[in-house]
């Protein structure tokens, strides 16, 4: 019995197993909102209705989804729609709950936005660490077409479209929409410049629509029950559900469907059960690794909205809490942070590869405390170097909450360095250092 | 880009635009620099990688790589502020995290942008003290280039140009992020024919030349600009020249020829300068002599045949053809001239193809919708165009049709594609011309994407001119209406590098300089008649054998490696009483010589040549002469004022002045319009004075008609067409295969005197289908024996999915088991049996 | 420039001496140049025609080539480049790029440990330390720290043979090894697709670990 905090739309019935079957979906009215679509609606309808409902994208940067799809040109060519399955944010596994368990849901929706986008291919581009979720989905997809819901002339209705699900081979900066287009292009996974953006020019030169498997399972539901039903949730802002992933230092780590809105703290204590026992929360990550951390006392008593965690300094991103308590050393969290970004940065541009590798070396110096004060105005500065400079925002994904951390924690990061056996090591390591460069 | 013109403010000044075009690129235009490194226009798109050129854009909040940003009228750009500053200085401290600041031991310093802009926009001093990452370096990408990966900054110029511009896909960026590296599959070697380019765009010291490598100082060097004259492309180089010898090759950008790449034959050629094999000065039978001796004996031994003599001019500038011909034609009243390996088009049809209606120049592949490629590989023969036609395909979207008898490098991107048998040019053409006509025949699917196609350029091999294809290429030309389209054209891609040149300054048969009917022009007492029938290549080595020439002159060639026939040629120069050679290398022909005079290279001639497509380039001696050589244009003055003609030529400005005299259609070219790109006769006013063809009557196929047998380029009588290889598959012919040849761009000198390029030198392969190999039980690099009745070569197998059944080919000029040794003029027919199978 | 009769030439052997690559560059293999298995070859063919252009289809061929050789190798990346006609180096590139596709040789049982900061706060270095003694000098397991796995949930948590487990005890990496070689199910009871979803279960009693520092 779900929390009565929570608000199951997207995860409604998610606990029954038999959900993730075609049959078990129809039980429950599915693809009743595709029939009527692909029968009786028309393209601009569909796009009004997703417009009007103030849908705004759960991947990360919040855009409205209808107004994204009015940005397609019209007429004829091969548009192309992506779902962005690839969720590697540290923190987020939202999208992988809804695809395991509803499927369907999903692929409904994706139906639908093609409809909306006149996209005649559709692709999933799953995460390949997904494997059960991409099985599911590919289980899925063929009783879709099974059906008639995909494929040629769906329903009759004279319209086209092909679903593949995509696996993708372990790369985060695949999520960003145009190095998930090369991905899919079957080329390395690196951002391309934007303009052109990808509604004009994406998938093989097409016009191409690229949303979140969260924005995507909340289509079929607004179509079916309307805007205004979509909008008596949340705020004016951000109207709808959010599922939120929790993780960290909390008893009941794991995904809570809520209103967006509700209070951080009845996220964190009401549903999450607070902290493990004996701690405290220090701090903790809104939006996923990519948001400034915010301390307990910034942001417990914020809604949580795009809007408040952005008046906060901080972003909502995909909606993940990653909680920190007080038995967690901040600068090897920073260094965690660092690490990832470092890992994961494409290479192909410059202040992204050097800055990540860079900031990652000198917080290594720092929690093995080989550096002085003046390291941390270096990092500080580092970070501020990198935002703003970068192809794509992982540069910017690390620099925020890296130097949040720096800023929020100076004494943290200046007592690990006080506890450093060898003032001097620093110094040294650079002498060797510049001494062996050449 | 749309042409328009706009107006832009950068740092407070108003610049003059086009509209589309990049912000950089505009700025520059105004002078105003903004850094960069990864931009290079010649690549193609940009890709915003290396955030050097970030500037600020009011009414951008962010900002905005320079490089990436078309102009938009009354833009408002800053790249001084403060931010943009910060921006830069963060983006170079960023660049030497990693980079070792070995300058003191790097190649590049002193010609570095990696040290420029870090000078002129870095932050002045190091932060960075933590361990920067290590590679083992330098190491071996190529037999040519050495990489060290601890200088790259990863800009990703080097692999963009193995990926889009030469396509071969061979460099690549492996793994990720800063771990990231520039590599090749399995850490093979980087081999392909262009690739010496990525040393050229290279903004650091990660890939250097191993010739160059340690060689010279940028404060050592000085760079002159010349024309590389080792293949008809004439790409436009700069030398770079220390102590008077040649160190380096680099790219001297021409849009109107080589659109800024060299192949790699043009920038490592220059090692075989200085092979042992060099001919250094004079010499007679005996050995070394001076130069008085040689020239009067060369004069004596000429002069003594009584007319009975000929000369063949291969590699020569202008100049040096026009002397030749005077020589022959003034001063020796012989009218047997040629400068074409075996025999080609008449007159009529030479004059007939220059007409600048229906020539194209080489900027017009760009904008052609299509493309369409006769018997000839670019790749081998002009390699240049090989990679400009990927460009017109991959950037503008031109169709490419093919109809070669060899599979080429351009298959992949072909819309069409047609093979006809080894020969069969001649008879293909004129189906062609017919089906584009839109009858129904063997060339009809090739004819499908040439119809109603608008612009088309036709790039055309002078082989099939061997095949006697000229009239149908001019039928083919009708039926496509080129003459009438602007944009559409014929372009030569000839047999030897300049083949233009020499035929308009008068090294032909029947033709004298400016094409004209040749003349009594030095007074000589021969009949008209006798000067009109001069005796092709081809001919000239019949009559050496019957002894109806006893005397002969070659020039810049080297008939015994380069033209078909070998055992024929052989023969020839045995019975040739008296042998003038003039000659770079001593070779096989050389050998049979009486006197072997030496030939300046193209770092240390000074002369002009003639682009296929009509430009006039010159070549400017940058490098000394070594040993005893003299300029070749005062050799052959002097020989020809020791047989009694003098031509009052003493200097290169003389010379010129001469040819322009007799070329009335080179009249207007003057030194000062040639400058540093060249000019187009076709575009100077005296192009008017090109002779007019003969008025048409119908075809010109039927106006040639009726001379087809007699002429010297009348085909052997093709086969009828059912016996051509198609995809349908083989002849019924057993074992027996029609033998076609090719150029190898790897064959000759270029690889076997220069040691840097030693490892590219062919061995001889037969190419053949997987149907035919399978058939002979035959597998890939088995050794087997090519025979034609009696002669026969070893070769290799080397199975090659797109050659098409009942075909083979082979390579000419190889240094073992020359292709040429098959040939005699027709269609030649080879078994193949195993090596094993003849030694049992 | 000498005029004097001496015809030998100063040449600089010492940097032009020729070098000769120790092996052959690789371009575009053909078919019957590499030994492509019938059945990859048709797999990758498929592959193929799932896209509107066929090099859309090189991950998932990649993927097919790791199935049949148990990572990308060189032999099974040409033949790819064979079915696919492109270049090795093209789809050597790509696989380099992608944490899980291999281009050295791994064990036949792989196994990602999440040292992600959620997993990280759990224990997920503890864990993944007891995973690598347990598989100690085991050739067919591998065994390696991942970035996060998108299972922050069941923190710290592994995906054996692409499955994902959690919360797992230190201890339990034995018991997991030891049922992979026996070959039965691998800790049933906590894998994620057991899991019911976070609001339907009562809060469990923590379990704190320390965090590194
Ligand atoms: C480095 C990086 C990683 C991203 N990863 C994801 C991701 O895993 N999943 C996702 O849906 N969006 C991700 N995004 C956001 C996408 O670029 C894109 O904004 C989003 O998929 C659009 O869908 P939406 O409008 O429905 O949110 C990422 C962006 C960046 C810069
Ligand atoms: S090797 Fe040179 S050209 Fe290639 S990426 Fe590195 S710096 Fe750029
Ligand atoms: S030059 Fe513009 S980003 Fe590199």
């Amino acid at each position: 019995m779900p929390h009565e905090l929570e608000t199951r739309v997207l995860l409604e019935h998610a606990e029954d197993p038999a959900l993730r079957t075609m049959a078990g979906y129809k039980g429950y009215g599915g693809y009743a909102t595709l029939e009527k679509a692909y029968r009786e609606m028309e393209q601009d309808e569909v796009l009004k209705d997703l417009e009007d409902s103030g849908l705004r994208g759960r991947g990360g940067a919040g855009f409205s989804m209808g107004k994204k799809a009015s940005f397609l040109p019209r007429g004829k060519m091969d548009k192309y729609l992506c779902c962005n399955a690839d969720e590697s944010e540290p923190g987020a596994f939202k999208d992988r709950e809804l695809m395991q368990r509803n499927p369907h849901q999903l692929i409904e929706g994706i139906a639908i936005a093609a409809l909306a986008a006149d996209a005649g291919h559709a692709f999933i581009f799953i995460r390949g660490e997904y494997d059960l979720q991409a099985d599911i989905l590919d289980q899925a997809v063929a009783e879709a077409y099974e059906a008639g819901y995909l494929g040629e002339n769906i329903l009759g209705c004279h319209r086209d479209l092909e679903l593949v699900v995509h696996r993708g081979a372990g790369a985060y900066i695949c999520g960003e929409e145009t190095a998930l287009l090369d991905a899919l292009e079957g080329k390395r996974g690196n951002p391309r410049l934007k303009p052109p953006f990808p509604a004009v020019q994406g998938l093989y030169g097409g016009p191409t629509l690229i949303n979140n498997v969260e924005t995507l399972s909340n289509v079929a539901r607004i179509l079916a029950h309307g805007v205004d039903w979509f909008k008596s949730f949340g705020t004016d802002q951000s109207p709808g559900t959010k599922v939120v992933s929790i993780s960290g230092g909390v008893r009941r780590p794991g995904n809570y469907e809520v209103e967006l809105g509700i209070p951080t703290r009845d996220l964190i204590y009401g549903l999450a059960g607070g902290p493990l026992p004996g701690c405290e929360i220090k701090a903790f990550y809104p939006g996923g690794s990519s948001s400034p951390v915010l301390t307990a006392e910034e942001g417990m008593d914020l809604p949580y909205s795009f809007e408040a965690m952005a008046e906060a300094g901080s972003m909502l991103g995909s909606g993940s809490i990653i909680v920190a308590d007080d038995r967690v050393s901040i600068p090897h969290m920073a260094l965690r942070t660092a690490r990832f970004y470092h890992h994961e940065s494409c290479g192909k541009c410059a202040p992204c590869r050097e800055g990540t590798n860079w900031t990652v070396k000198m917080l290594e110096r720092v929690v093995r405390g080989e550096a002085t004060p003046m390291d941390l105005d270096i990092i500080d500065s580092v970070q501020d170097n990198i935002t703003g400079h970068c192809l794509c925002v992982l540069g910017d994904s690390m620099a925020m909450p890296v130097s949040s951390m720096v800023r929020k924690f100076r004494d943290e990061f200046e007592q690990v360095i006080d506890e450093a056996a060898d003032p001097y090591a620093a110094v040294q390591g650079s002498i060797l250092t510049v001494g062996t460069a050449g | 880009m749309s042409g328009k013109e706009v107006t832009i403010v950068v740092d407070g000044r108003e610049i003059a635009a086009t509209e589309g075009e990049m912000l950089h690129d505009a700025a520059r235009e105004g002078d105003v620099e903004i850094p960069v490194f990864c931009y290079e226009p010649k690549l193609g798109a940009p890709v915003g990688a290396c955030r050097m050129c970030l500037v600020e854009i009011e009414g951008i909040p962010k900002l905005q790589t320079s490089c990436s940003t078309p102009v938009r009228d009354g833009m408002v750009v800053h790249t001084r502020t403060d931010q943009v500053k910060h921006a830069q200085s963060a983006v170079v401290e960023f660049l030497l995290v990693n980079h070792p600041l070995d300058c003191p031991v790097c190649d590049k310093g002193g010609e570095c942008p990696l040290q420029d802009i870090t000078q002129g926009w870095g932050p002045g001093q190091s932060r960075v003290i933590d361990e920067k990452r290590h590679f083992e370096k330098p190491i071996e990408l190529s037999p040519l280039v050495a990489i060290d990966r601890e200088r790259c900054i990863l800009c990703y110029r080097c692999v963009r140009f193995s990926q889009e511009i030469a396509e071969d896909e061979q460099l690549q960026v492996l793994e990720r992020g800063d771990r990231s590296f520039i590599g090749t599959f399995d850490e093979r070697p980087y081999v392909a024919p262009f690739h010496g380019n990525i040393t050229d765009i290279c903004p650091v010291g990660a890939l250097t030349n191993y010739t160059y490598r340690f060689r010279a100082r940028p404060w050592d060097i000085e760079q002159a600009g010349s024309v590389c004259t080792l293949c008809p492309s004439q790409c436009n180089v700069s030398f770079t020249v220390r102590d008077e010898q040649v160190k380096r090759v680099i790219t001297r950008d021409n849009h109107e020829v080589d659109d800024g790449w060299l192949c790699d034959r043009g920038r490592y050629g220059f090692e075989m300068f200085g092979a042992e094999q060099r001919v250094a000065g004079p010499r007679l039978r005996g050995g070394a002599s001076d130069w008085e001796t040689a020239i009067a004996k060369a004069a004596a031994g000429l002069s003594a045949a009584g007319g009975k003599v000929a000369a063949i001019v291969g590699d020569a500038s202008n100049e040096e053809g026009y002397l030749v011909q005077r020589l022959l034609r003034g001063a020796l009243g012989s009218p047997h001239i040629d400068s074409r390996p075996s025999r080609g088009a008449r007159r009529e049809e030479i004059v007939r193809l220059a007409q600048p209606s229906l020539s194209a120049k080489v900027r017009e592949i760009d904008d052609a919708e299509v493309i369409l490629v006769l018997g000839t590989d670019p790749l081998h023969s002009s390699p240049i165009l090989d990679l400009r036609i990927r460009k017109a395909i991959r950037r503008n979207g031109a169709r490419l049709a093919l109809a070669t008898e060899r599979p080429t490098a351009l298959d992949g991107g072909a819309e069409a594609i047609a093979r006809y048998a080894p020969g069969e040019a001649a008879h293909f053409l004129s189906e062609l011309a017919a089906a584009v006509g839109g009858s129904e025949n063997v060339a009809a699917p090739l004819a499908e994407s040439l119809r109603d196609a608008g612009k088309v350029v036709v790039i055309w091999g002078e082989r099939i001119a061997r095949d006697g294809a000229t009239p149908a290429l001019l039928d083919l030309a009708a039926a496509l209406s080129i003459e009438s389209t602007d944009g559409s054209g014929l372009l030569e891609i000839p047999d030897t590098t300049n083949a233009r040149g020499l035929r308009e300054a008068g090294c032909l048969p029947d033709a004298g300089p400016g094409l004209s009917e040749p003349n009594l022009a030095f007074g000589s007492q021969e009949d008209q008649k006798a000067q009109l029938d001069g005796k092709s290549t081809e001919e000239i080595r019949a009559a050496l054998e019957s002894g109806e020439i006893e005397s002969l002159l070659l020039f810049g060639v080297d008939p015994i490696r380069d033209f078909p026939d070998t055992p024929a040629w052989d023969a020839a120069l045995t019975a040739c009483k008296h042998l003038v050679v003039f000659s770079m290398f001593e070779n096989a022909t050389t050998a049979k010589a009486d006197v072997v005079f030496p030939l300046e290279t193209h770092a240390e001639k000074d002369g002009t040549v003639t682009h296929p497509d009509g430009r006039l380039q010159r070549v400017r001696p940058s490098a000394s002469r070594p040993g005893d050589i003299r300029p070749n244009f005062q050799v052959l003055s002097e020989l020809s004022a020791a047989l009694g003609h003098n031509t009052g030529i003493n200097s290169q400005p003389t010379a010129f002045a001469a040819l322009r005299q007799e070329v009335p259609f080179y009249a207007d070219v003057t030194d000062a319009s040639i400058g540093g790109k060249g000019i187009r006769w076709q575009d100077t006013p005296s192009a008017s004075s090109l002779p007019s063809p003969a008025p048409s009557a119908g075809a010109p196929s039927e106006r040639f008609a009726e001379e087809e047998q007699s002429s010297p380029a009348a085909p052997a009588v093709p086969p009828s067409f059912d016996e051509v290889p198609s995809e349908e598959g083989a002849p019924a012919l057993g074992a027996s295969f029609a033998l076609g040849t090719y150029r190898d761009l790897w064959a000759g000198p270029i690889t076997e005197l220069n040691p840097p390029l030693k490892f590219l030198q062919p061995t001889q392969r037969v190419e053949m289908s997987p149907a035919d190999a399978e058939r002979l039980g035959l597998k890939q690099g088995e050794k087997v024996l090519v025979g034609q009745n009696g002669t026969s070569i070893e070769a290799e197998v080397q199975i090659k999915e797109r050659v098409s059944e009942g075909v083979v080919f082979l390579a000419e000029g190889t240094s073992e088991g020359n292709a040429n040794g098959l040939l005699n003029g027709g269609p030649v027919r080879v078994e193949i049996t195993k090596l094993s199978e003849t030694h049992a | 420039m000498s005029q004097n009769g001496d015809a030998k030439l100063p040449v600089d052997r010492a940097v032009t001496e020729g070098r000769v690559p120790g092996r052959r560059e690789e371009q575009v293999p053909e078919l019957h140049e590499v030994d492509c298995p019938p059945e990859l070859r048709e797999r990758i063919e498929t592959l193929m025609s799932r896209y509107p252009d066929h090099r859309s289809a090189s991950i998932p061929a990649l993927w097919a080539v790791q199935e049949r050789y148990g990572w990308c190798s060189p032999e099974g990346i040409r033949q790819a480049g064979a079915v696919m006609q492109c270049t090795p180096a093209y789809l050597e590139s790509v696989a380099t790029f992608y944490d899980l596709l291999h281009t050295e040789p791994v064990g036949t049982h792989r196994i990602e440990v999440c040292t992600n900061i959620s997993c990280w706060m759990r224990g997920g270095d503890e864990l993944l330390d007891a995973f690598k003694a347990a598989t100690e000098g085991e050739d067919d397991f591998f065994v390696t720290g991942f970035e996060c796995l998108g299972g922050c949930d069941i923190a710290p948590m592994a995906a054996i043979a692409q499955r994902y487990y959690g919360p797992l005890e230190a201890a339990e990496a034995g018991v997991a090894i030891a049922q992979l070689k026996a070959g039965e199910d691998v800790l049933p009871a906590k894998a994620l697709e057991q899991r019911p979803l976070a609001g339907d279960v009562p809060a469990p009693e923590a379990n704190a670990t320390e965090g590194e520092s």
